[in-house]
């Protein structure tokens, strides 16, 4: 199978949100498309967190050479897709580079240290700034609010694949879209999905 | 149809590390699988369980990895194939019957795949499974990437009939949690028939009796083995090298360390001055492809994770081939290049590299790192680990520790392991004073209950998940029972193994498989042992209360509260809610005296959030799962419960 | 630099009374919140609260007590340091001919003004003391006949305020109260912080010491199990007895000097052995078992008094010269052992939080 080249090779995407949001889904989905086009894929994940409030990470690299580490090194991300605003800059911290990209979502989800009072969440405005200051490049996307008119929140994370095609580094369509998530999903759901990726396409092209 | 059963050899997929080993166990035509869940092993079980029908694999999480390692050696002395899986911690509490497994020898090829768990992502140690195979003397394959762990695990079986020895299998989390492309080979038809013989002579390794004695002879046989093993690894395709013919550095490495160093390399840009030597046969060693490596440089690194297992190895067979390759500069942790804690990255082998050679590196300037690193230390607080929202633990800690508080005679809580752990956290009120092993939290109030001999006054409690009071609380409640211990255990069931992903245990009435199967009573099991048992639904706060103080009064012997109510991820609770909530906005009291922010600031559902600007509580509805239980912690009645019809 | 911000809450309750042994469970900061909670006689925080201007501490009898403050409020005057506290009379007294015979301690003089006071509407409840076993259990009264159900003496420290707070947050109004010298101070601090608030009557008790339940309950063991204690006295000087009379008949004395260990801490540093902030007053009568000494205080009380003496709820007489210089050296005894005390371990005055405010040279004359 002949495969186009990358951006970079090996290309690596932080997909970071929070525990419960659907990361390991929105990974997974990236990961089989390119996978099916040929490319060498390595996802690096933990899983702990998964379900307990804790930040959840996967780093996705994608080569045409070989497998690589499932850990990124330290500022070598390429992009960062996050489902949660302060995620992105949580990741910026170790992975981050002048010429990163960032696609997030902008619906905070606040850590039990901020509920209790004992910790306090940045505004809109600030996490502008830092993302301004640290990125080549930054989207911001009202992602769990237009999922939440689709029927679910959870949708947020397809919304983001959709969103991440539109930026154009990797080489993937809607159609490929389509061939990945009709291996698990059916129907009606299938629809909702299709409809989320190109709604975060389309939020991304405005 | 899965997947992993696609029949195509060169199909290519996209598997997690552990359906990489599943897969390798199909194409190997593995007939029996056991193992207790843990984190990072247990999508092994779960995979395996899914299309075991369609194989025709028996498969079951057993009540401890000590049993689940006898189900599995059965089946090998029934001349099966058979996997056994378990986390890091598993081996040390199967590790007493491997001790006289690896002196009996097996039959059908039996893997044991232990998943361990560098920086305890998940974990609450970071426990080495690797020294069990050195210290019983079996051979240990360590997979350096995924395709590796598919191909290893069929090697594995084979390996294991070749020798006639238990072989093992290691994977890390980096490993078994990762996912990477694995091009599949054929799956095999399997005709096996089980049948233990023993009737040949006694000590006929295909037909006698299978026993750890005559202990000499039969030690001698297992290190015959073990040379036979060096020989086959001398030629195994999993020891790879890459780089130049004598570098100026030799990198020795294995599993996830592999990718780690290549990756560093290639960072560094180094490939023609360093050497990676990735051995997927860690031990024994193979001497003579080792020292050929070794002989074509002055600098050896060794790159693995936590304690240097490996580079205490490598070093031995150095010291022993120094006539012939002369001595070598070796980097490592003894040396201090490279941490012996934590998990290992590319980082901290990109920087070992650097210092070695000389090199400056930094992936990005010093005012871009600093500024990163302020804005998120700033602007991105840390996540402490929570009970999800509608978690009966939270109710059940919040009891345990108001009544340990009323008493107050400084009581205290030993817990165990389970997503209950995080009670040593304010998301459990901090109430757990202890955590150790499975089962460790009953053991050690068994202890803690006699102290009154030296003056303890302490009222002590155990806590343990349903899962785990079957896997090792069992023994210490007998031993508390029979020594006269005045403790109170505390059993938080909660319908599963709900931390790994609500893998059934003895006390449900089906299985793995979906099978119908008795269920063992655990109230009736302790009313047996003789504790006085009572059961509560930790969701009816003052109930539960009320019983913990009564029962911290009750001064004979051991008491056993059994506080049941599903995990609130359950099938059986999962977008069920029971009642909305509401707050009152005209009755909250939000920060005055009488309240100060009780509900978010102490109890923190995370379902609860503090609306700054009203100084008000309020209901998040989409985290919201509505079990009702803030509605009676709120001292006003603000928070408002409506049955869900 | 920046002041340290001065909080009056949780944390101070926890560090200068609980943790200095000071508190002896009067309940004065129970139901209030989540936070604090009385369990079998004992007062415990469960969670950190973080208010800085509390009610537990306004209300602990333990902490920032300023008697001028408190004298000011309740008897518009200040504090002068008189041995029984400010008052307008004294009698002995003891239940009048409306009162059917019960089994109280010594004259039954607060029964029966509760009883009264129920009965003709002076009060719409009362927030009196029970016993379980040898536990102490308050309860608020509306039926004037389970007035006499909680007559006896306890001699176990109680959470009595506990159930005072409870009532006040359901919102009952025309509340009447009978507490111990530490409780009255601190329903006199209620009064002080919170106007109006909805207490019509406090009777205070004498006490010189109470007992704490938690060591009692072992203690008794020894000799009889809780529940089949019918009634505990200790007869009025010289007697120095605990006596213990069983439902089986029997009596059993224990000495004071054996009891005496089991009395909490905080009960050394009290300066009050006649609850010197309620309306009326009510202890024992030296030498005589059935009679009672009664202090009025208030306007209030005297009305009270004087209805219940009229309707025959109530007789009274003069008290003897040698009985009034006997509980005046007594009750002086008890200030200025625990005034000097409190004084020595600097607890009084201080620039930081105190136990006590009172006037420097009144502070000097009374320990002297």
């Amino acid at each position: 199978m002949t495969t186009s080249k990358l951006p970079k090779d090996p290309y690596s995407i932080v997909i970071t949100g929070v525990g419960g949001q659907g990361n390991v889904m929105a990974s997974r989905v990236l990961a089989n498309m390119l996978v099916k086009k040929g490319y060498y894929v390595t996802i690096g994940e933990t899983f702990g967190a998964s379900q307990r409030g804790g930040s959840v990470m996967s780093h996705i690299r994608v080569s045409n050479l070989s497998a690589w580490s499932p850990q990124i090194p330290a500022g070598k991300a390429h992009l960062v897709v996050a489902l949660e605003p302060i995620e992105a800059i949580r990741v910026l911290a170790r992975y981050g580079n002048p010429d990163i990209k960032v696609l997030s979502n902008l619906r905070p989800i606040y850590p039990a240290g901020v509920i209790a009072g004992e910790a306090s969440y940045p505004n809109e405005q600030e996490i502008r700034t830092i993302l301004e200051k640290h990125t080549s490049k930054y989207w911001l996307i009202k992602a769990t609010e237009e999922a939440v008119k689709l029927g679910n929140p959870i949708l947020a994370n397809v919304m983001m694949v959709g969103a991440t095609c539109a930026i154009g580094d990797l080489p993937f369509d809607r159609n490929d879209f389509i061939d990945a998530m009709s291996q698990v999903l059916s129907g009606d759901k299938m629809e909702t999905n299709i409809k989320a990726f190109e709604l975060g396409f389309s939020l991304l092209m405005k | 149809m899965s997947h992993l059963l696609d029949p195509k050899a060169g199909a290519t997929y996209l598997l997690m590390g552990n359906e990489a080993i599943v897969r390798g166990a199909l194409e190997a035509g593995v007939n029996v699988a056991s193992g207790y869940p843990g984190t990072p092993s247990s999508e092994i079980i779960e995979n395996l369980s899914r299309i075991a029908k369609e194989r025709n694999i028996y498969v079951e999480w057993s009540v401890n990895e000590k049993v689940a390692l006898e189900v599995a050696a059965a089946a090998s002395f029934a001349g099966l194939r058979s996997l056994c899986a378990m986390k890091q911690n598993g081996v040390n509490v199967a590790s007493d019957f491997l001790l006289h497994l690896v002196y009996s020898g097996t039959r059908g090829g039996i893997v044991l795949v232990s998943c361990d768990d560098p920086g305890a992502l998940s974990s609450v140690n970071e426990g080495e499974s690797r020294y069990f195979a050195r210290q019983l003397e079996m051979p240990l394959l360590e997979p350096g990437n995924f395709q590796e762990a598919k191909d290893m695990t069929k090697w594995a079986f084979e390996l294991s009939e070749q020798l006639k020895q238990i072989v093992m299998l290691r994977s890390v989390t980096r490993m078994s949690h990762a996912s990477g492309n694995v091009s599949y080979g054929a799956l095999p038809e399997t005709k096996r028939k089980a049948e233990f013989k023993f009737k040949g002579f006694i000590l006929d390794p295909e037909e006698g009796i299978i026993t750890s004695a005559p202990v000499e002879w039969r030690h001698k046989e297992q290190q015959d083995k073990i040379r036979k093993a060096k020989e086959i690894f001398e030629e195994s395709p999993f020891n790879t090298y890459e780089g130049p013919d004598k570098p100026e550095l030799l990198i020795i490495t294995s599993s996830a360390c592999y990718l780690y160093s290549k990756e560093a390399v290639e960072v560094l840009n180094v490939q023609d001055r360093v050497g990676i030597l990735k051995l997927g046969t860690t031990w024994p060693l193979p001497p003579k492809l080792v020292t050929h490596y070794l002989a074509r440089t002055e600098q050896v690194m060794i790159v693995e994770e936590v304690i240097p297992f490996m580079e205490e190895n490598v070093k031995v067979l150095a010291a022993e081939k120094a006539g012939e390759i002369g001595a070598k500069k070796f980097f490592g942790k003894n040396e201090g290049v490279l941490p012996s804690v934590g998990e290992m990255n590319p980082d901290f082998v990109i920087s070992a590299i650097s210092s070695i050679l000389g090199i400056d590196y930094s992936p990005v300037s010093k005012e871009y790192d600093q500024s990163a690193k302020l804005s998120a230390f700033v602007h991105a607080p840390a996540r402490d680990q929570v009970f999800c929202p509608g978690c009966p633990h939270r109710a059940s800690f919040f009891a345990i520790r108001r009544a340990i508080e009323l008493d107050g005679r400084n009581g205290f809580v030993c817990g165990d392991i389970g997503c209950y752990t995080m009670a040593v956290r304010p998301t459990g009120f901090e109430t757990l004073k202890t955590v150790h092993s499975m089962g460790s939290g009953m053991g050690l109030a068994s202890g803690f209950g006699k102290l009154g001999l030296f003056g303890m006054d302490q009222p002590t409690f155990a806590v343990c998940g349903d899962s785990t009071f079957y896997h090792a609380v069992i023994p210490a409640l007998i031993n508390a029972v029979h020594n006269k211990s005045n403790v109170t255990l505390v059993i938080l069931d909660n319908g599963g193994t709900a931390m790994t992903g609500f893998q059934p245990h003895p006390g449900q009435d089906f299985n793995v498989m979906g099978e119908s199967m008795p269920a063992i009573d655990m109230a009736r099991i302790c009313e047996a042992i003789g504790a006085r048992v009572e059961k509560r639904n930790p969701l009816d706060l003052e109930d539960t209360l009320h019983t913990l103080l009564e029962m911290m009064e009750d001064k004979n012997g051991v008491k056993v509260l059994i506080l049941s109510q599903y995990c609130a991820l359950s099938p059986q609770r999962r977008g069920k809610k029971d009642y909305e909530l509401s707050v009152d906005e005209t009755v909250c009291l939000g920060e005055e005296c009488g309240c100060g922010r009780f509900c978010t600031r102490i109890f923190r559902c995370p379902g609860l959030v503090w609306n700054k600007e009203k100084a008000k509580a309020e209901i998040d509805q989409v985290i919201c799962v509505g079990c009702g239980v803030c509605a009676d912690i709120c001292p006003r009645g603000a928070i408002k419960r409506k049955e869900v019809a | 630099m920046e002041e340290k911000k001065l909080t009056r809450g949780q944390q101070e309750v926890r560090e200068k009374v609980i943790s200095l042994g000071l508190c002896t469970g009067c309940g004065a900061c129970i139901n209030l919140c989540p936070y604090f909670r009385s369990h079998r006689g004992k007062t415990s925080i469960l969670f950190p609260c973080t208010v800085e201007n509390g009610r537990c501490f306004a209300f602990c009898p333990k902490i920032e007590v300023d008697l001028d403050n408190l004298s000011l409020s309740i008897f518009d005057q200040p504090y002068d340091g008189n041995a029984l506290g400010r008052y307008r009379s004294i009698f002995t007294a003891k239940a009048g001919e409306k009162i059917k015979s019960f089994e109280a301690q010594a004259g039954g003089t607060v029964s029966s003004l509760v009883y009264y006071a129920l009965t003709k509407g002076y009060i719409s409840g009362a927030v009196l003391t029970d016993r379980r076993g040898l536990e102490p259990i308050p309860r608020y009264v509306t039926n004037a006949e389970d007035v006499f159900s909680c007559s006896q003496s306890k001699y176990t420290a109680a959470p009595t305020l506990a159930v005072v707070n409870e009532v006040v947050e359901k919102g009952e109004v025309n509340i009447g109260v009978v507490g111990t010298p530490c409780q009255i101070l601190a329903l006199a601090q209620m009064k002080t912080r919170e106007k109006p608030y909805p207490i019509s009557l406090s009777i205070g008790l004498f006490c010189t010491w109470a007992i704490d339940f938690r060591l009692f309950e072992p203690f008794i063991s020894r000799w009889i199990q809780a529940s089949h204690i019918r009634k505990v006295d200790i007869p009025p000087p010289p007697a120095e007895i605990l006596q213990i009379f069983t439902s089986q008949g029997e009596k059993i004395e224990i000495p004071l000097s054996e009891i005496r260990p089991l009395v909490p801490k905080g009960c050394a540093y009290c300066m009050d052995m006649t609850s010197e902030f309620s309306d009326i007053s009510v202890g024992v009568l030296e030498g005589r078992p059935d009679m009672n000494t009664l202090i009025v205080r208030t306007e209030r009380g005297q009305k009270l008094v004087d209805e219940a003496i009229k309707e025959g709820y109530l007789i009274v007489s003069d008290m003897p010269k040698e009985n009034l210089e006997h509980l005046l050296w007594a009750a002086g005894n008890k200030k200025q052992r625990a005034l000097k005390r409190a004084s020595d371990e600097n607890l009084i005055n201080c620039e930081s939080l105190s136990y006590l405010r009172l006037k420097g040279e009144l502070l000097n004359q009374l320990t002297q």
